[in-house]
């Protein structure tokens, strides 16, 4: 009899030792509520979407997305600027515990990371210097035409080039960063960049690019861009996804494309196909 | 809408410098850790141990043969996935450290080789113990032939603590080219980056000159 | 640890990836090429008369081993493009890895002549040698003995500091390397096989060396 209440006793204390102790179960969902701060990976060359301001602190889109994310989570949003290349280790690493970074969905990427639903859609564009005679797409074949390196359009444009203009006397040079595309057509190092339209469309805006002009659109396709975190982080990834849902429906995201891009923000669905 | 390009001011200096301050900060933390580490190693590549030499050598010699900029990538993405995330700092700051000490191995490795082993030997003779001996025989001697080769790996690494900007972290190179993007006035902030890095590395180098010439003289 | 190793993209990857490596090799050769060239004239334009001369060599020299390589490659790069000067990445690499080897060859030149004694070169003038002759076939060959083993750690080192090429858009080894990272988030996979081929490619050179440098130490070996 008093054998088992002694066991007794040291089995609920070792329960309650165990709910104490041992964060196993615990995801990144939990991490981030216990820690009370969400730190997100975010590219800040790549305006408006992400930049620095005049201060050098972030600033743009994704960065604001942030922000209202870690707001309705009650804890506090930690912008980490990463580059295109460095999304993924920052990731792995628990460095930041989500990419907020503009990133397109592709099947080969979600072999490694995770994606939520789509938060925006790009289109690709082609951005000349003002006095540039290309009006066609195709005349970019025979043209030296700067990209950013581990974006979409790169590898879009790489594939899109090699399908399309096998006899094409053109090349394509890729940057390190997206502003060192806008700042290659600007110089004339290169006869034409590859972005997306939001971030031309903001580029043209500025003092700094007054040489500059819109090109005509890229064959590709939208660019869908999703959140990315760990692959199993499911229980994050379902939250994250129903946070794009109340964003979108409740007109923060509208607004806050309004405030950046300006316009309407485009439609984030796929007719004829569930996600 | 805000025009996302702003101008260089004034409060950019500060953000130069304070990427110059994290620039020093990877250098000392680095040069410092990895010349003690790299003369446990070089020791132990001079105790006439040829399995242990031959080990030692092996080893670090992958460091000095794999781009420094390849391991920072690889040895900040390993601790990732092995699941000890550590801050930007310290996974560059640790490769920088092995990076450094396998040069320091070299050079104290060579230094205590240059010591003759007849003076060694006459020591011992003396009735000075092995540590007495190292002590106060190969250090001062060795230390001669490996002080200008030390300064010249000293110097490299501060130059290198660059590649940090690779994984992420805002040091000096990281800094500036942040303003390159959002200024666009390259001209002016490599100007000021050449001349930061110059600072901090040429006092080491002339040092290095000005040792050499005394040794000749 | 949680993570699952994929290796099968690499193996994929691996006929482009080694395609890339002679892009390595290339800029690595010829950099090392020029730089050998351009630290000679170097070395005696610090040893001058003439002050500009010594002044101009002295300052290459300075800011070669004073400023950061990648610094260097970003100067070539982006730098001279706002005076209108487009490198391309290749060009801008080769460019930047030249101006920094030439810069310590200068050194190692220098540490090399002061090694041959003086009294030789005039011996073989006495001899009957015209200057340039006892520089061809008494001072150099010893120049080049001394200077053979910094050479060698030189030639090791351009080929490991093109790597920066990646981060200036060149696609040698690493920028190859990166692309597929970058299409498939596989960091440490691709970096790990990237690895073993620059420490492939770093022995081979030393190999190629040490056999291009044996009839430079014959004479040594015959005499012990």
């Amino acid at each position: 009899m008093k054998n088992t209440t002694v066991l007794g006793a040291f089995g609920a204390l070792a329960l309650l030792g165990a709910t104490l102790a041992t964060p196993a179960a615990a995801d990144k969902l939990d991490d981030v509520l216990g820690s009370g701060k969400l730190r997100c990976a975010v590219v800040l060359d790549f305006p408006p979407m992400g930049y620095r301001d005049a201060n050098n602190e972030p600033a743009g889109m994704d960065v604001d997305i942030c922000k209202d994310l870690a707001s309705r989570m009650g804890v506090d949003a930690e912008v980490v600027g990463v580059t295109w290349a460095e999304r993924i280790p920052s990731l792995i690493s628990g460095r930041t515990d989500v990419a907020i970074a503009s990133s397109s969905d592709s099947l080969e990427r979600a072999q490694t990371v995770g994606f939520t639903i789509p938060y925006m859609v790009f289109q690709f564009q082609s951005l000349l210097p003002a006095d540039s005679e290309i009006t066609e797409w195709d005349q970019l074949k025979d043209a030296n035409v700067g990209v950013a390196v581990g974006t979409t359009y790169e590898s879009e444009l790489t594939d899109y080039s090699a399908a399309n203009w096998p006899d094409g006397k053109g090349k394509i040079t890729t940057f390190q960063a997206e502003n060192d595309t806008y700042l290659a057509v600007s110089q004339g190092r290169v006869e034409a960049g590859i972005a997306t339209d939001t971030a031309i469309a903001n580029i043209l805006q500025s003092d700094s690019f007054s040489n500059l002009k819109a090109g005509p659109v890229a064959p590709f396709g939208a660019d869908i861009v999703g959140f990315m975190t760990e692959r199993n982080e499911f229980g994050w990834i379902n939250y994250l996804n129903l946070y794009i849902n109340h964003a979108y429906r409740d007109g923060t995201l509208g607004d806050l494309y309004e405030t950046h891009i300006g316009g309407e923000m485009p439609d984030l669905t796929t007719v004829g196909v569930y996600y | 809408m805000t025009d996302v390009f702003t101008t260089l001011q004034w409060s950019d200096l500060i953000f130069l410098l304070e990427g110059a301050w994290k620039t020093i900060q990877i250098s000392v933390v680095s040069i410092l850790l990895g010349t003690l580490l790299g003369m446990v190693f070089g020791w132990l590549m001079s105790l006439n141990n040829k399995l242990i030499t031959f080990a030692v050598m092996a080893v670090l010699d992958v460091f000095r043969s794999v781009p420094l900029l390849i391991q920072l990538i690889l040895f900040d993405s390993f601790v990732a996935i092995a699941g000890f995330p550590l801050p930007a700092f310290w996974s560059g700051t640790i490769v920088l450290i092995i990076y450094t000490a396998s040069l320091v191995a070299v050079v104290v490795h060579s230094g205590i080789d240059a010591v003759p082993p007849g003076l060694r030997a006459a020591a011992r003779c003396l009735g000075m113990s092995y540590w007495q001996e190292m002590r106060h025989v190969t250090t001062p001697v060795g230390l001669r032939t490996a002080f200008p080769s030390w300064l010249g790996v000293a110097l490299a690494t501060i130059k290198d603590s660059a590649l940090v900007s690779a994984i992420g972290y805002v040091e000096l190179l990281r800094a500036s080219q942040i303003l390159n993007t959002r200024t666009q006035e390259s001209v002016k902030i490599m100007l000021l980056v050449g001349l930061i890095y110059f600072i901090i590395s040429y006092p080491l180098s002339r040092l290095g000159a000005r040792y050499e010439q005394r040794q000749k003289s | 640890m949680d993570y699952q190793f994929h290796w099968r993209p690499v193996i994929q990857a691996l006929p482009d990836l080694l395609k890339a490596s002679l892009v390595t090799l290339q800029v690595s050769l010829i950099a090392m090429a020029l730089g050998l060239m351009i630290g000679l004239v170097l070395y005696f334009f610090r040893a001058s008369q003439l002050r500009v001369l010594r002044g101009f060599g002295s300052t290459w020299v300075e800011i070669a081993r004073n400023t950061p390589s990648l610094f260097q490659i970003f100067v070539f790069y982006w730098g001279l493009g706002e005076f209108g000067i487009f490198l391309s990445s290749y060009t801008a690499v080769v460019a930047a890895l030249t101006f920094n080897c030439a810069g310590y060859m200068a050194e190692t030149y220098r540490g090399g002549f002061n090694a041959v004694n003086p009294g030789q070169d005039k011996a073989a003038r006495t001899l009957g040698m015209t200057r340039f002759q006892s520089m061809r076939y008494v001072v150099l060959p010893q120049v080049l003995r001394a200077i053979y083993g910094p050479m060698t750690n030189q030639f090791t080192w351009v080929i490991l500091a093109s790597s920066l090429g990646m981060l200036a858009g060149l696609r040698e080894l690493s920028g190859e390397t990166q692309y597929f990272n970058s299409r498939t988030f596989r960091t440490f996979e691709f970096f790990a096989a990237t690895a073993v081929i620059y420490y492939l490619i770093a022995k081979m050179a030393l190999l190629l060396m040490a056999l291009l440098g044996r009839p430079l130490f014959k004479a040594e070996r015959a005499k012990s």
